[in-house]
Order: C-alpha cells, then structure tokens, then sequence
C-alpha cells in the first residue's frame, strides 16, 4: 500500500513540475523572450549567490575547525613524529590562505562580473609575465616542501644501524589478528617461513634455529620502552594489510612473501599520553589499514609505552618460543 | 524526424584513405603497451632474483627465420602489385600465408620441448619464468592469429584481382601490421633469451 | 510489410547499431549516466550504514534483499559496495560515460569532420562499453556477491575466494568487465588521436584546436599507453585466480593450509595496476578541465587567458602523469630512493595544475559572466580542484604520507579533486552542449537548483572527511565503533550522511530536466551561446555527415570573444567571431591585436 502511495505522489510531482515548466516556456513566450536565455537580473543574482555561497562556505571550513579539529590525533608519540608534524603545519599555512584566496577571488570575480548588457569584456588573451609568475611562484614553495620532506624521508626510513641500542619486533599481519615477536637477548629474529606453520606455532617460526629459540611471541598487546629505537620487521601470512600506528605517525605495508621495515623511538608513555589527552581509557593501538577482508575494521592490536624498568620486567614475564 | 543524407559526398572513401594507416599505428602502440606492460613485469619479477634459467627451445629460432621470411614474401607481393603482376602477387601473398601458418606450427613445436623438458606453464611445478615464457609466447600467436585472416582476406583480394598501384591500402595496413608482428616476435625471442633463458 | 520491414531496420541502425558519432555520444551519455546513478545509490546506502552502523533500515531490505538482511548491511556487502562503487564511477561514469561522450560528440564537429576516423570501431567500441557494464552489474547477483578487494584489486585478496567471498565468480566477472571495458576504450582512443590528427578541416591547424580537443587528444593518448598495461595487470592476474600460475602470489597461509603459489609477488601487480591508474585519473580529469576551459571562455564573454599555456600545461600534466604512479605505494616497502624520486614528480604536478588555475581566475576576471548551469558547474569545477588540489602536497610528499596514507584524508582528497571535478565538468558539458545532443534546450531554473543542491551537499560530504583523516580513521571501515578513540567521530559521520542523502535527491532534480528537456524542452536555436567553435555552424538536426555541402574552412582561433578595434568597437558588430569568420586585413590571429 505504502509501496503504492508513494509511487502516485513520484507521479504526481513528475506531471506537476512538466506542466509548470511547460506554462513558464508559454510565459516566456508572451512576453517575447527566450527562456533559456539568462536576463541581467537572474544573471546578477547568481553572482550574488555565488558571493554567499563563499561566505557560508568559509564560515561552514571555521565551524568545522572549531567543532571537529579538536578530534585530530594528539601529539605526535615519535621522535620522526614532531619533524612530519611540523612540516605538516607548515604546509597548511601554505595551502590554507591558498585555499581561501583562490577560491574568494574565483567566487567575487563571479559576483563582480556578471553579466550586464552596457558592460564590453576586456579582450586579455595572454601575458607572459603573469604567466612566468604563476610558474615560479609554485616552483618556489614547491622547492621548499620537497627538500623539507625528503629529508624528513631519509631519515625516516633508514634502518637503525646495528650498532646502536634498540629492539626488534616482528608484527605478522594475518586476517584479522595480530602477532608481534620480540627478537629477544641475542636481539635476533629466529628465521620464519609460512610452511612451518603447524599448531600453536601460528606464525610458522623454525624452531631450529638457534636465533629464534629466546624469541618471545605475544599476541593481544605489546609493549615498548620509552625512548628506545624500536625496528619492526613486517610479515604477512595470508594477504595485504598495512600496520598503522596513528599516535606514532608510522606506517607500513604487510606483504605476504617478503618483509618490509619501519622502526621509530616511542616519546610518551601511555601513562603521560592519558594524561595529555585527558583520556583515562586511553590506549595507543596497531590497526590495520589495507582492505584485507570482512573483519578488517576490527584488526587491532594495543600498544603500551612504559618506562624501561616496567618493560623489562614485563617482557621477562613473556615466554620464550621454546618454552 | 526525417533522415536527411548528405548528397554528393562520399565521404566515407574519403576517410578510409585517410585514417586506414594512421589507426593500424595506434592499435599498433597499444598493443606494444600490452608486450611492455608484460615484459616489464618480468624485469620487475627478476628483481627477486628467484629466476632459473631455461633452455630456449630449437623450434623458437627456426621459428623467427621463418617470420623474416615470411615478411619478405609479403613485400615481395606489395612490390609486384605495384608493378602489376598478379602471378607473382598472388605466389608470394599465399607463402605468406603458409609461412604464417609454418610459424605457428613451430611455435607448437616449442611449446611440446619445453613442456617435455620439464617447464611447466602452470601449476606448482612452474616458476614465474616458466609461465612468462608460455604466456608471451602465446599472447603473440594470438596476435598473429589476426594477421594470418587479414592475409587471408588480403589472398582472396588479390586472387580477384582487387588491388592496383594506387589501390593497395588494404594490404599496405595488413603488410604493416604483419611487419610489426614480426619485430614484436624478434624482440620477445631476445628479450627471453637474455632475460629468462 | 515491407515499409515496415523498412523502419524497423532504419530503427536498428539509426538508435541501436548507429555509425554516427552523435548517436553514441548519446548512447554512452545515458548508458554512463545510469551506471554513475547506481554508483550514486551504492555510496549512499554504505553511508547509511557508516553514519548510522548497526541500525536496522527496514524500507532498504525491501529494496536490497539479502544484501540488507534485517535491514544491517554485513561487512561483506559494504566492502562489495565500496568496490562497485569505486569500479563505476571511475571507469564506467567518468572514464566512458564523460570521454565516450564529448570526445565522441565535439571531435568531429569541432574540427570540422564528417564523422570519426572508423565509424565502426566506434560503434564496436560502445557495444563493448555496453556488455562490460551489464557483467559489471551481473557480478552484483552471483554467489559471494560482487568483487569486494576495493576497485585497486589488489592482489592476493582478490585472487583468493578463501580470503573473502567476492573474490570468487564476482570477482571473475569484474576482470571479465574490466577486460572488455579496456578493449572499449582502446578503440574509442584510437579513433580520438587518428581523427584529430588526421581529419581536421582546412585552416584548423593544431593551434586553432580548442581546448577541448586537445584534453581530448591528450585523454585519448594517455588511454592509449595506459589502458594496456592493465589489460597485462588483469591477465595475469587471471591466470593466478584460474590457473595455478604464481605471478602475484607466494608464500600464502590461509584457510589452515599453505598454498602452493611461491616466488610472485603482489607489488608487481602495484606497478602494472598504478601505472593506469595514475594516468587515469588524468584520463578522467583532463576532459573535464577541457570542456570548463571553453565553457569558462565562452560565458565570459573573453578569450581563455594563456591559450598556449593551458596547453602546455595539459601536456605537462599528461606526460608527469606516468611517472608519479609510485606515490600510490610509498608504504609499500619500496626503496626510498624511489620514494624519494616520486615525491619529487609528484609534487612537480602542482606547477601546471596552478597555472591552469590562475588562467581560469584570469579569464573570468573583467569578463561578462552568463551564468547559466554550464558556466555554474564550471566555476564549481575550478572551485573542487582548488580545494582538493592543495591537499595533495600533503599526500604527495613521502614523509608526509605516511601518516594520512589509506584514511579519510585520502578519500576527501581525491573524491574533491578528481570526482567532483570531474562529474562537475561532465554536468557542465551536458548543459552547455544538450542543445547540440537532442536539438532542444534544458531549463535553466531547475539547471541552477541542481548546481546549489550539488556543490553545497558535495562539500558537505568530501570536506568533513579531511576531519576525519586528521584523526587517524582509516577508508574502507565497516564501522569504526570498534576503536575508543573513533568514537566522537560519528557525529562527522551523520553529518555526512544526511548531506549525501540530499545530494542523491538533487540528482533527481538534474534526470528530471534531462529526460524532460530531451523530449519536450524549448527547441534549439543553431547558436544558443553564441559561440565560436565549429560545432555551432552545424545545423541543429542530427543526420550523417555533419555538414550540408562542404565542410566550413577555419580562418582563426577559437577565442575571439569580445574582440574591439581601435575604435573601441566590436570588430564585426558581435561580440563573437566565428571561427568560420576570414581574418580581416588589420586583424592577428591567436589572440593577438
């Protein structure tokens, strides 16, 4: 019945707005003009429109700023964090009066030069000056952004050299769980290999290999030691995933069949970030961000910063793969 | 509505001489976009450095012997049109064909020694350049399946006596084509032998 | 009988087999426009779900079945949802839909030729459109449901039915489409380049050409060089799924077995898929730029400002458009000294993207807008491409990536810069040329209220999402009810929501124009814009051949609107001059006093 209703009104409205359009073309006709021909009036109100729509279009980006800003992740918990932030910043104090100049100038020339039948437009076809400009200026602050990033680039992927104090984890991405594995005192990951997988050995670990006998598999969450370099190794058992860690400004691919790295120095413990946060649930998490199937908005993993003495001694709690 | 035609102007020959060769060339990048589409991922895939090395089969070198020659004949055919001699067009448009028809049964030939030596297109017996060696190989003969019926409506073309001097365009775009399909074959026989074999 | 036998075979070959570029401009219009209005319906009911997760819409089970079991979408489906959705409108809306369209109606008629280079290919190559769009859509019944690995299929989820339902027959069905799809569109690009090459009339030399024929000519060689690859990406990819052959796929525990796929890799699919999929964009977005750059010209009443750098920008844009498809993979464990160099292309973009900006802003300036729907949405077009452009010198730049790579952020980028631009640009087009598709004008009240409704909802959904990329929320969520810290962001989603409601009901306002006008509209004067293209010396009914008697010559650029003499007077009493108009004594050509 319902079903029924409806479509008569869809009807009714359909011949209704044909007959209406049909009598304001008759209208139009009386009096000698051409309907689809655009009058200065309506000419002159569309400009003013448009002029409006800026306005409610700057006021509608400030509400946002000041109703959904506040949302943004806090900061950053990563020494390579603050640098990307930073440039983050700078590129938005760029982009931002960018954004709102180009688009006032764009909307008030509409507003300002709508037609008028006494007006004659300027015949302005081109100017190599204004067009060098245009070029160069770009160019410039492109410059800027790119020797800026690169080097934040660099220095964020380079693998921690051996020699420097850090640990290793290994984060095997499968649907739709997590495992991390600490590299343990010889600070080596034992090999690991997707036939070997049998039982509990859910990740497929070779248990002869000497350097994978003190590793230790933990599943549900880790943990890290404030202000140590931390070099994770990514696997992937079954398809893509992406390990993200939003509050740390890392992220990386899984891809089944090689292994790919990131590693960064954790700067807040979770303790001190709930704090900042003023959140006393809060959690600093892994998830996953590559489409990887049904479950893959619930691959998630917790992270937890604690000082070194706390890290020590939780990770002596944690059993060795052997055991 | 009325269909209203346009007198007095055949412009549809018109076009066709204009556009015939000039469409051949596109299609013809295309497809060279398809073949570096394929050989760049086997470049790609070597990155891993898991390649075996594969014995290319005899057959694949007679079978580009074979494509030469046959690009030969066709020529030979265009030149004679050009001169008017049908006999001669005729004879070395049919070689063409048989040559084109030889290259695919040599083709086949490759295929059997490599399978019989034990490189599997697919399967779990089969490596990446195993399966790129079957799959270039095969994408080409289906390529030149078009060509061998463009030659044979070339054939039947000259058999009637259809072409002229200045009426040769249909098998100018074939003897494009078959040329083009000739070179892709000689550069897929170098490019396996020194990327895979 | 047999005047009978007669119309039903002038009918077969006038509308359903026609040879005419003007009859399958239209047919790939309304076949683009229906398969876009689907992909519309899809993002709405996936926003229900987003703004409003786990609520049951009773009235969509009615419509949905059991893609709606109890009215709650399940993760499956949303993700087939997101993956149809992404597929249509990008291929078969802004790829085919807007190129199969005005490349098919303006080539011919703007450069002055009596139809495309092969009227057959061209046909052959709508039909092609045609079947892939009905097995993109068929891929929506079958068992597991349509492809659901995301429209970038990227390899193993979508080679493997064990990782994810849709990537059995559905996803079958989708390299089936997308194949068939990639034939289509090569052959309708080759006729694009071997007609603008080679069958322009006398005196339209290639810098007469309006811009609208060189971002046609640019699209049509980006397709060209691109198109294929992916047809290579998708065969092999093929052979993966059905054959055994392992060129994406190694070392895979999945289901409680190891598969016996060893030494591929899904990177190499990355490669081969982005090296389309970044000129794509362009390949969706340069038409569009090109029907603005006329319609902007033309409404103001002035030459486009820097007729010459717009082109070279275009050609800037086309060539760095393959080789920056890497930034698409800055996570994926590449080299960083690629990373690094990708960055760099990436970033150059920018520069030609600018300068096309501020020629727009300068052809406007001191202009005498007509504000019709056309000159509306091609305002909103520089206005998207403004807003979403700045926000890829975040993503584009490495370091930068790393922490909006996959959010929101990405999908309110590109959806503003490249899906509003680009549908913008097509709306644009369709007003300012439906009087030469169907010989009839469309209203432009209703025309205006369509413009409103689109661009307001259309900010509304996209500029919210950057919010939401700043909190870290990544795309392709079911839910984010799952995560604490996502939780205040559902606000952001309702709101979202109810603005792409309205924008899917503003929509309905355009269609009802459309099919209206189409058939009962005003009839079509021959030059309604007073424009100088060749398009409008043709006259206004449709039959083959484009042109009673010869084909106009061309004596001058397309651009001279407004044109004075010393005098301070209009050159020839208008304030246009057909490109048809011969060059008076004391006059330049391009431009030029």
């Amino acid at each position: 019945m319902m079903t029924i209703i409806v479509a008569v009104a869809v009807i009714l409205v359909i011949i209704a707005g044909s007959q209406l359009l049909k009598i304001a073309e008759l209208r139009a006709q009386s009096k000698g003009e051409l309907i689809y021909e655009v009058s200065e009036k309506e000419a002159k109100f569309q400009g003013i429109l448009m002029l409006v729509f800026f306005i409610s279009f700057m006021a509608f980006f400030a509400w946002q700023m000041c109703s959904w800003y506040g949302l943004r992740l806090p900061v950053s918990a990563s020494v390579h964090g603050v640098d990307t932030d930073w440039l983050t910043g700078l590129t938005y104090i760029i982009i931002t009066p960018t954004f709102i100049l180009t688009n006032g100038i764009l909307f008030f020339f509409c507003y300002k030069y709508s037609y008028s039948s006494t007006r004659k437009a300027t015949f302005f076809s081109h100017s190599n000056k204004l067009e060098a400009a245009w070029t160069t200026a770009p160019a410039l602050v492109l410059t800027v952004l790119i020797l800026y990033g690169l080097s934040s680039w660099n220095a964020i992927m380079t693998p921690i050299p051996d020699e420097t104090d850090h640990i290793t984890i290994e984060l095997t991405g499968q649907q739709f769980t997590w495992t991390a594995r600490y590299a343990g005192e010889d600070k080596k990951l034992g090999r690991s290999h997707v036939t070997l997988i049998e039982g509990v050995n859910a990740t497929g670990v070779d248990a002869d290999d000497e350097n994978a006998k003190d590793d230790k598999i933990v599943k549900g969450e880790f943990h890290l030691p404030i202000g140590m370099p931390v070099q994770f190794v990514f696997r992937s058992l079954d398809v893509l995933h992406s390990a993200y860690f939003p509050h740390f400004r890392s992220q990386m691919n899984c891809v089944p069949g090689i292994t790919t790295q990131f590693n960064f120095i954790p700067t807040i413990t979770t303790e001190e970030m709930r704090k900042i946060t003023n959140n006393e649930k809060f959690n600093y998490v892994l998830l996953c961000n590559k489409i990887c199937g049904a479950a893959h908005y619930n691959m998630q993993m917790d992270i937890v910063v604690e000082s070194q003495e706390d890290y020590d001694k939780w990770l002596a709690e944690q059993k060795t793969f052997v055991e | 509505m009325t269909t209203v035609t346009v007198e007095n102007i055949n412009y549809k020959e018109e076009i066709r001489r204009k556009t015939s060769k000039p469409l051949m060339w596109m299609g013809i990048v295309s497809i060279i976009m398809f073949f570096g589409g394929l050989t760049s991922a086997v470049i790609v895939s070597q990155g891993g450095g898991s390649f075996l090395s594969i014995e290319m089969p005899f057959s694949f070198t007679i079978s580009t012997f074979v494509i030469i020659l046959s690009s030969l004949a066709f020529h030979v055919g265009l030149i004679s049109i050009n001169k008017g001699s049908y006999t001669i067009a005729k004879i070395s448009v049919l070689i063409t064909l048989l040559l084109g028809c030889l290259f695919v049964v040599t083709q086949y030939m490759g295929w059997v020694a490599l399978y019989e030596s034990g490189v599997y297109a697919t399967g779990n017996q089969s490596t990446q350049e195993s399966s790129f060696i079957y799959l270039l190989t095969a994408l080409h003969v289906v390529h030149l399946i078009g060509g061998l019926v463009s030659l044979i409506v070339v054939l039947v073309k000259t058999m009637k006596q259809k072409y002229s001097l200045d009426n040769s365009l249909g098998m100018q775009v074939s003897i494009t084509y078959w040329h083009f399909l000739g070179g892709l074959w000689i550069f897929l026989f170098f490019f396996l032998r020194y990327t895979i074999a | 009988m047999s005047t009978h036998h007669h119309h039903a075979k002038d009918f077969l070959f006038t509308y359903i087999f026609s040879t005419d570029h003007k009859m399958i401009s239209k047919q790939f219009l309304v076949t683009g426009f229906l398969m876009g209005f689907l992909g519309l319906i899809m993002s709405t009911l996936f926003r229900l779900q987003l703004g409003w997760p786990g609520e049951s819409f009773e009235m969509i089970e009615m419509l949905m079945g059991s893609w709606q079991e109890g009215g709650v979408m399940s993760p499956d489906k949303y993700l087939a949802l997101v993956t149809m959705h992404g597929t249509i409108m990008v291929f078969f809306l802004l790829t085919a839909g807007l190129s199969g369209t005005f490349s098919n109606l303006l080539i011919p008629l703007q450069i002055g030729a009596r139809d495309m280079a092969s009227g057959f290919l061209n046909m052959l190559s709508y039909w092609f459109f045609f079947i892939s769009c009905m097995l993109m859509l068929a891929s929506l019944f079958v068992e597991g449901g349509a492809a659901s690995a995301g429209w970038t299929i990227y390899p193993p989820l979508s080679a493997l039915p064990e990782a994810i339902p849709g990537s059995g027959a559905g996803m079958t069905l989708w390299l089936v489409s997308m194949s068939i799809f990639i034939v289509s569109s090569l052959l309708g690009s080759l006729n694009y380049i071997v007609t603008i090459f080679n069958l322009r009339t006398k005196g339209m030399s290639m810098t007469r050409l309006p811009l609208t024929i060189w971002a046609f000519l640019l699209t049509a060689i980006l397709g060209v060089l691109s198109f294929p690859v992916l047809l290579a990406a998708a065969l092999l990819l093929v052979f993966d799924r059905s054959f055994g052959t392992s060129f994406y796929l190694s070392d895979i525990y999945i289901g409680g077995q190891v598969l016996d796929h060893t030494g591929g890799s899904p990177i190499l699919f990355e490669h081969l898929f982005w090296f389309l999929g970044h000129p794509e964009v362009y390949i969706v977005l340069l038409p569009a730029l090109g029907i603005t750059s006329e319609i902007i010209s033309t409404m103001s009443r002035k030459p486009i400002f820097g007729y010459r750098a717009m082109i070279g920008s275009m050609m800037a844009i086309a060539f760095l458009s393959f080789i920056v498809w890497g930034h698409h993979m800055f996570l994926t464990g590449m080299n960083p000294f690629l990373g690094s160099v990708f960055t760099f292309t990436t970033l150059l973009i920018a520069i030609p993207s600018a300068v096309k900006v501020f020629n727009y802003l300068t052809t406007l300036w001191k202009g005498n807008i007509v504000f019709t729907p056309a000159t509306m949405f091609s305002v909103g077009l520089v206005s998207t491409f403004i807003s979403g452009g700045v926000t890829g010198l975040i993503l584009g730049n490495s370091a930068l990536d790393i922490n909006v790579h996959d959010t929101y952020f990405v999908v309110g980028h590109f959806h503003i810069v490249m899906g509003l631009s680009a549908i913008f640009g097509m709306f644009a087009g369709v007003y300012h040329w439906f009087p030469k598709l169907f010989g009839r004008m469309m209203n432009n009240k209703l025309g205006n209220i369509h413009f409103w409704i689109t661009i307001v909802c259309a900010y509304g959904v996209f500029f919210p999402m950057h919010f939401l990329g700043f909190a870290g929320v990544p795309r392709r969520y079911y839910t984010n009810s799952e995560f604490p810290m996502f939780n205040e962001m559902i606000d952001i989603n309702v709101f979202i929501s109810i603005c792409a409601i309205i924008a899917l009901v503003g929509q309905l306002v355009f269609f009802f124009n459309f099919v209206y006008s189409a058939f009962r509209g005003p009839r079509a004067p021959q030059n309604p814009w007073k424009g100088n293209t060749l398009e409008w010396t043709a006259p206004v009914e449709h039959f083959h051949g484009n042109w009673y008697g010869e084909i106009p010559a061309v004596y001058r650029w397309p651009y001279d609107y407004s044109k004075v003499n010393a005098a301070g007077e209009y050159v020839y009493g208008e304030d246009y001059i057909p490109q048809t108009t011969p060059l008076g004594d004391d006059e330049k050509d391009g431009g030029e006093h």
